[in-house]
């Protein structure tokens, strides 16, 4: 069995951070091991007053990680990183992560830069270089980056307003790491504004386009799936060497499962009603519905015929960049 | 038909590797239907059967205002049931217990109490947690508490060394703490020397309801040859699934029932941790019936085990035989 160890938020309501990534993985055959960042009853989506809990401060952090390096040095198939709240614990978890991929070259190390969304930052802006200095260092161990537009923006330093500066800061990047796969770009960039669009690039290949269509509701911790099966998804591609499997067929094969998890959770929404940030039932009908997709998250799903879902595999793969 | 999804809160300690509290009771439970809202007590790296570990507990300021002003009072959930366990100090144990018990009390939600002191006659909370879950049993309404053998002794003062003192201990239980409606006594180990149980292969799984604290009953049990971490946790978390098969609060299970399936599917998990971690070194053992030492186990196969975890509570089989005293 492959075992992660994954440090980012814990939400004790609710499925965002580690509670949205550990059952999936969990169900697909992961030992996930969770270094929860923050403890908070649930997600700021709610309403920044609806929010209680405590972050995991610095010298928590360092002995939590310390501890768990020391004990089971050799564990880990894999290492993932989402939010963290503050500069200090970027730092904790870059520093530990370093010096542990640096001891285990074979394990791949998912860095999810969560800074913000849409033009907004979540963070402490301070946030910011800690996440450069990860990104860009010429000796970055970090295989795998999954920005959203805007964080590819801020770790590029600019920002992006057409298809041919979306490549330069491919480029830029693929400079120090290997993949990045921007989970939600702007439709400005391309011509069917009726789309949500994912942009997938290994080095040293053409970056492929994923065309979505759009749901207009409001759902949170997608990006947090999206990168815990991505995880899943290199790692078999990586480690079975005999694998016919292709880079540009396993983000469909994601997208295709995020589709699912995003219909069942639909389904299961009392009303259907577009979901509005701040409103409490609507925040709490919009919650993934992880448990509910227990048997979606393989690539050929178990489908329990009694729902009226289409839950077929489609193909989003798009074009090239 | 599509079932609705089960609602729990579960307050319990959280490990970062491995599976014991919140770690060993979540993925169980998540993959037989429930959403669960985990609380964690701690962060630790991992349980101190490792030897050594880093981490942190909550404060108990912290954990109640999740509770009450999170969970409660900001999101009013629903929940199906409550389930306890390891709570790190006397201030936790206290002001969250109390909590509990007022919301249970309100919104009727049954409450399910572990109270995590010690096991194999070693205390692991120090004399005043003792002090308080004497006293939090004795003033609270709890559905079901489910010590273990050291812990039963421990709230009773009684030792258990036969069923004539198991029965006793029963009644000194209720007698002390009377707004307790269930009691299960895992894992009873009978001292081996007593002529009544001269089989030391099994071990007895006791429990008692309210409305007949003179008598009880209990399951005679297979005993696996191994110290597992997290099993009583495990166990717990699928007493809860059993005991409450629906979202439905009317559908009512029997103890026995639920105590029954919860202990096969337990079994089974953990034999097949059993034969995953101490590998193929049975080849001898049918030689050795007492080998010289107990394999220590401090990772249940918990993911390995999802295809165990599917199986419908319907289809379980209670397969250990049930007597009555």
């Amino acid at each position: 069995m492959p075992r992660l160890l994954a440090t980012q938020s814990h939400v004790v309501h609710g499925y965002v951070g580690n509670k949205a990534a550990t059952f999936p993985l969990q169900c697909l055959g992961w030992d996930v091991d969770c270094c929860n960042s923050v403890q908070f009853s649930n997600h700021t989506g709610y309403g920044m007053d609806r929010v209680f809990g405590n972050i995991t401060n610095q010298n928590d952090l360092e002995a939590l990680l310390g501890g768990v390096f020391a004990n089971f040095a050799t564990d880990y198939d894999a290492i993932l990183s989402g939010y963290l709240p503050n500069k200090e614990s970027v730092n904790c978890m870059g520093q530990h992560y370093s010096k542990f991929k640096a001891e285990n070259k074979k394990l791949l190390w998912l860095m999810d830069p969560v800074m913000g969304d849409e033009g907004q930052l979540y963070v402490n802006e301070d946030v910011i270089p800690e996440y450069q200095k990860l990104t860009f260092s010429p000796d970055s161990l970090v295989d795998i980056i999954t920005p959203n537009q805007y964080e590819l923006e801020i770790l590029y330093g600019k920002k992006i307003s057409s298809r041919e500066e979306l490549k330069q800061s491919l480029q830029e990047l693929h400079k120090t790491v290997p993949v990045i796969v921007v989970t939600s770009c702007s439709s400005e960039l391309f011509d069917d504004k009726g789309y949500i669009y994912c942009v997938a690039s290994i080095k040293g290949e053409n970056p492929v386009v994923y065309r979505i269509p759009f749901i207009d509701t409001y759902f949170t911790g997608v990006g947090d799936l999206f990168s815990a099966l991505l995880l899943d998804r290199i790692t078999k591609l990586y480690q079975d060497e005999t694998s016919t499997l292709k880079f540009a067929d396993q983000i469909d094969d994601i997208i295709n499962v995020l589709q699912r998890v995003l219909k069942m959770t639909k389904y299961h929404s009392k009303e259907n009603i577009k979901s509005k940030m701040g409103s409490v039932k609507g925040m709490k009908d919009m919650e993934l519905r992880i448990v509910e997709s227990r048997d979606l998250y393989h690539t050929i799903p178990i489908v329990n015929n009694d729902l009226p879902i289409d839950f077929s595999n489609k193909k989003y793969l798009y074009e090239e960049l | 038909m599509v079932e609705e999804t089960r609602q729990i809160l579960s307050i319990q300690s959280h490990v970062v590797h491995g599976y014991v509290g919140n770690k060993a009771a979540t993925f169980p439970l998540q993959y037989r239907g429930w959403n669960v809202d985990a609380l964690n007590t701690v962060q630790f790296s991992n349980h101190p059967g490792y030897g050594s570990f880093t981490g942190f507990r909550e404060d108990e300021e912290n954990l109640y205002k999740i509770i009450e002003s999170g969970l409660v009072n900001g999101l009013g959930i629903k929940y199906n049931a409550i389930l306890t366990g390891y709570l790190p100090s006397v201030d936790s144990l206290q002001g969250i217990s109390r909590l509990v018990n007022d919301l249970c009390l309100q919104k009727q939600i049954p409450w399910i109490l572990d109270p995590v002191l010690g096991d194999n006659g070693k205390l692991y909370v120090d004399m005043e947690c003792v002090t308080m879950y004497k006293k939090i049993l004795s003033t609270c309404q709890v559905y079901l508490t489910v010590p273990n053998q050291f812990e039963m002794e421990t709230l009773t003062g009684m030792k258990i060394t036969n069923m004539n003192t198991l029965k006793q201990s029963f009644q000194k239980f209720h007698q002390l703490y009377p707004g307790v409606q269930r009691v299960i006594v895992s894992s009873i180990d009978f001292p081996t020397n007593l002529k009544q149980k001269p089989n030391c292969n099994t071990y007895t799984v006791a429990f008692t309801e309210f409305s007949n604290f003179d008598n009880f009953q209990y399951f005679t049990v297979d005993k696996i040859e191994a110290h597992f971490n997290g099993s009583g946790d495990l166990f717990s978390a699928l007493l809860v699934d059993m005991l409450f098969p629906t979202s439905d609060r009317e559908v009512s299970v029997s103890l026995a029932v639920a105590v029954g399936k919860a202990l096969d599917l337990t079994h089974q998990i953990l034999n097949k941790t059993y034969r995953l971690t101490v590998k193929l070194s049975g080849a001898q053992s049918g030689t050795h019936p007492h080998p010289p030492s107990v394999p220590h186990i401090k990772d249940l196969k918990l993911i390995q085990s999802a295809e165990l975890l599917r199986v419908r509570t319907e289809d379980i089989d209670i397969r250990y035989p049930l007597s009555q005293v």
